[in-house]
């Protein structure tokens, strides 16, 4: 029978492949917020197999499990039959866009993106009084959170650049647009065009970005591929800052979050490390880190369309900072700082920032 | 779908935002970790005793089904709900009630996850012992209803040898404590032990006592191949009387080597069968003579290669291939059967061979690994579910494969249960007697046949 959806074109072996071990129920955090198995990744894959058999169709009745995925892959990490379920959650919410179920919240953010440069629908960017689309070695690319919501985070990792005397530049960037990849929508080619008309214009050779799904977005996507044909590197801050001598301290006890994009994702635990470990001797480890660390619950539009089981995922890694008695946590990704954030109790006492925001407060105040 | 009546009493039972028939949930509710599938009516995810008890007299009173469920790892369709009706989520009834290390003693609600209990246990040096390798994710009432059991069995035993009391709701609502809290009780008839394996079949545990031990603290860990499953078995049932217990010894059969090195780099020997070995204890020095008395066997057999593991990195290395069996196999075809036949210890080997036999005549792959050290196999049949001809292979081959266990004196599942997949086998295992006195009991508890329908053969006339 002829395959009426792409995600069964592309991955009907994978999802057979589910042996319905459960393993997933153990990792997968909108299931530890919910307690509902329909909704970890074993549910989502009976679904699709439904589907594939024709005993259900694809309808708004999966919505809230299809689009209820933070795409933060520890069911992937732990699965016994490798199943890589954020890409075919990520197909399957592109079929359920093509047969017109989709979660409002999302639909709303393709509408959005046709119409501004940036996830948040704002004109005005924070302007942070560094020169732009000059010629430099970096580009710097901040990303629409760290443009938008932490701008903060986005000026620290600027101070830092300045500090350090690194030759670089900002441009006039767009959404990077990968996040519609997430809910259901092929990537924006306007905006991807625009962002690589404009960094191959300061004939840099490599491009830092502030945010790790932008680093993955450019790095991966066939779309950027016109960035690797002409040899520009992309990296993420951490990675750039582990070689540094940043020449700080700090007796504080420190802990680190690995953000699903540049850990599982990409993985990257070691470079934060690094260069944490210099600069905070009393580093401690959260109980579940490397690729084991717990989803923030913000990635895959989650936060946006079900924000309660977002901030209650959110609440669970803040527990586990309590458990450490760290009195800072630090993570390289925007979103999760936003998250988390947002997330954190009264009666909870520690900092949640960017390793780069630390480093800037480190240097201010060695002065 | 429910009569809307009966919905309302449930909402009102359970609170809305504890009761479903959305599709979603129907879906996953409808398979557990085997080939079966049931699409039940609704779910509830209850909360409380109390909450279990009025669900089963309105169930009982409109002879609605009722399929208890914990995590769903069964591989038997244990909780796959066969006659469709109320799937019964205990899984947010996750709490521990008790701990009491002087009594060695846990108190449990049936939902927590048994790592969780680990978790719990291991900073006071304590643990509970049977272990079956899905503990990561499933429950301990799922634990209890199927007597889980995992590579520690030789030496520990199963679950059963742990459970001290439950409370149980029946199938009329009415709630019943059976055994207590005491290591030691024959107080009436044995209540507690016909609940543990009864498959969700006879009443809804929730709450459990169970025994705990303290945790040995120090293992040596050893591997050995040979080329000749006789030598394998000999060397198996020689440990087996050497008068010490390790604590762990695994086999794997050639098809699993095989297919562990087509699919890793740990090139592994290609031998008939590779053994682990573990011995614990409290000190070096008593593991570490345990292991001699074990090596010496191997080595009395003609073994290819002896290894024994001379830090815990390295033991963590012999294990990989034990572990990664599982996971392999998963992933070689679209489907598979993982049974779990076991047979006196010392007829592993003929097992071993019957099984090989098996898969030649019948031309299907079966990869076989298990638990040596109390007779328990797994062989895993891989086939493609969606060719009729490799379904019927399959069929044909599990058949084959239940015969030969019970010809060997042993059982048709040592682990996963009766369930769906293996009813109709009953009849292999148990006489005419023994399986009427078993469905007169199910009677007695569930006069009627409400609680998880359709399974272990308990309502065929
Ligand atoms: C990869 C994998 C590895 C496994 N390894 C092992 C192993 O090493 N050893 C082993 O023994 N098993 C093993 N199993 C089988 C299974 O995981 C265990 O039997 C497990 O203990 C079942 O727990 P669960 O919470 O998933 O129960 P479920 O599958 O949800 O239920 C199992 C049975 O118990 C009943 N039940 C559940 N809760 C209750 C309750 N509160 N009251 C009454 N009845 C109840 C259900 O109705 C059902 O009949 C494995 C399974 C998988 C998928
Ligand atoms: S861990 Fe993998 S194989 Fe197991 S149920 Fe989850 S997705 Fe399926
Ligand atoms: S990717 Fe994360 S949120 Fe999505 S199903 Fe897997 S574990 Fe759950």
């Amino acid at each position: 029978m002829e395959a009426k959806y792409d995600f069964e074109r592309k991955y009907r072996e994978q999802i057979l492949r589910c042996s319905r071990c459960g393993f997933c129920q153990a990792v997968c955090p909108v299931y530890g917020a919910t307690l509902r198995p329909g909704l970890n990744a074993r549910g989502k894959m009976l679904l699709l197999k439904e589907v594939m058999d024709g005993r259900i169709d694809l309808s708004d009745e999966l919505i809230e499990t299809l689009f209820q995925c933070t795409t933060c892959a520890s069911c992937t990490h732990n699965c016994p039959s490798g199943v890589q379920v954020p890409e075919i959650v990520k197909t399957a919410r592109m079929d359920m866009v093509n047969i017109g179920s989709c979660h409002p919240a999302f639909t709303g953010m393709n509408e959005v993106l046709k119409k501004h440069p940036n996830i948040y629908a704002e004109d005005e960017a924070e302007e942070f009084g560094r020169e732009k689309k000059r010629q430099a070695k970096y580009v710097f690319f901040a990303g629409c959170v760290g443009l938008y919501r932490e701008t903060e985070a986005t000026e620290a990792a600027l101070a830092v650049l300045d500090k350090l005397k690194v030759d670089y530049t900002l441009i006039e960037e767009v959404c990077c647009s990968g996040v519609l990849e997430d809910v259901g929508f092929p990537l924006n080619d306007a905006l991807v065009q625009t962002n690589i008309d404009r960094i191959l214009a300061t004939g840099a050779e490599a491009v830092i970005t502030g945010c790790p799904y932008c680093a993955r977005t450019l790095n991966n996507k066939p779309q950027y591929a016109p960035l690797r044909a002409q040899g520009v590197l992309v990296m993420h801050i951490a990675q750039f800052l582990q070689d540094y001598d940043l020449g700080v301290h700090t007796h504080k006890k420190v802990t680190y979050h690995d953000p699903c994009d540049l850990g599982r994702h990409c993985g990257i635990y070691e470079e934060p490390r690094q260069t944490i470990r210099k600069l905070a001797p009393n580093f401690v480890e959260l109980p579940h880190h490397h690729a084991d660390a717990l989803c923030c619950g913000a990635g895959g539009g989650v936060r946006g369309a079900y924000a309660k089981n977002s901030i209650d995922m959110a609440r669970r890694r803040l527990r586990e900072v309590e458990e450490t008695g760290a009195e800072v946590v630090l993570t390289e990704c925007n979103s999760c700082v936003h998250n988390l954030g947002n997330a954190k109790l009264r009666k909870q006492k520690f900092t949640i920032c960017t390793t780069t925001q630390f480093i800037r407060d480190l240097m201010e105040e060695a002065g | 779908m429910l009569d809307a009546q009966i919905k309302d009493a449930l909402i009102r039972i359970v609170g809305q935002q504890n009761y479903t028939d959305s599709l979603i949930d129907m879906v996953s509710y409808s398979y557990d970790a085997s080939e079966h599938r049931a699409r039940p009516s609704c779910a509830v995810w209850v909360e409380n005793t109390a909450q279990v008890s009025e669900v089963m007299k309105l169930a009982d009173r409109e002879k609605i089904p009722v399929t208890p469920r914990g995590a769903g790892t069964g591989l038997s369709g244990l909780s796959v709900p066969a006659h469709a009706g109320i799937v019964m989520d205990l899984t947010r009834m996750n709490k521990i009630l008790e701990l009491r290390i002087e009594d060695r003693l846990a108190v449990v609600q049936p939902g927590l996850v048994y790592a969780d209990l680990e978790k719990a246990l291991a900073p006071h040096g304590f643990f509970f012992p049977p272990d079956p390798s899905s503990g990561k994710v499933c429950t301990m009432g799922g634990t209890v209803g199927t007597n889980a059991g995992g590579v520690k069995g030789a030496k520990y035993g199963t679950t059963r040898d742990y459970v001290l009391g439950l409370e149980v709701v029946l199938a009329d609502g009415r709630i019943m404590r059976t055994g207590g809290k005491t290591i030691k009780n024959v107080s009436g008839y044995d209540l507690t032990r016909l609940f543990v394996a009864s498959e969700g079949t006879l009443g809804i545990i929730t709450e459990i006592a169970l025994k705990i031990n303290p945790k040995p603290t120090v293992t040596t860990t050893a591997m050995a191949s040979f080329n000749d499953l006789e030598d394998a078995g000999r060397a198996v049932s020689e440990v087996m009387r050497s008068g010490i217990l390790p604590s762990v010894l695994e086999i794997l059969g050639r098809e699993t080597i095989l297919a562990i090195n087509q699919n890793t780099d740990l090139k592994l020997p290609e031998v008939d069968a590779l053994l682990l070995a573990e011995t614990d204890g409290y000190t070096k020095t008593e593991t570490e003579f345990q292991m001699e008395t074990v090596l010496e066997v191997f080595r009395r057999n003609n073994p290819g290669m002896v290894k024994l593991a001379t830090s815990p990195e390295e033991a963590a290395q012999l294990w990989t291939a034990r572990k990664s069996a599982y996971a392999v196999l998963a992933r070689i075809k679209s489907h598979f059967v993982l049974e779990d036949v076991t047979v006196p210890i010392g007829k592993v080997p003929a097992l071993l061979k019957g099984i090989q036999a098996i898969a030649k005549k019948h031309e299907i792959q079966i990869a076989t690994f298990g638990h040596a050290g109390d007779g328990n196999l797994h062989p895993q049949i891989l086939y493609d579910g969606y060719d009729p001809e490799q379904v019927r292979r399959m069929e044909a081959a599990s058949d084959e494969l239940f015969k030969l266990a019970i010809e060997l004196e042993g059982t048709l599942t040592g682990e996963h249960g009766i369930g769906l997949s293996k009813a109709r086998y009953m009849t292999l295992e148990h006489d005419a007697v023994s399986l009427e006195m078993m469905r007169t009991i199910k009677r007695a508890f569930d006069p009627n046949n409400i609680l998880n329908p359709g399974k272990m053969a308990l309502d065929a006339a």
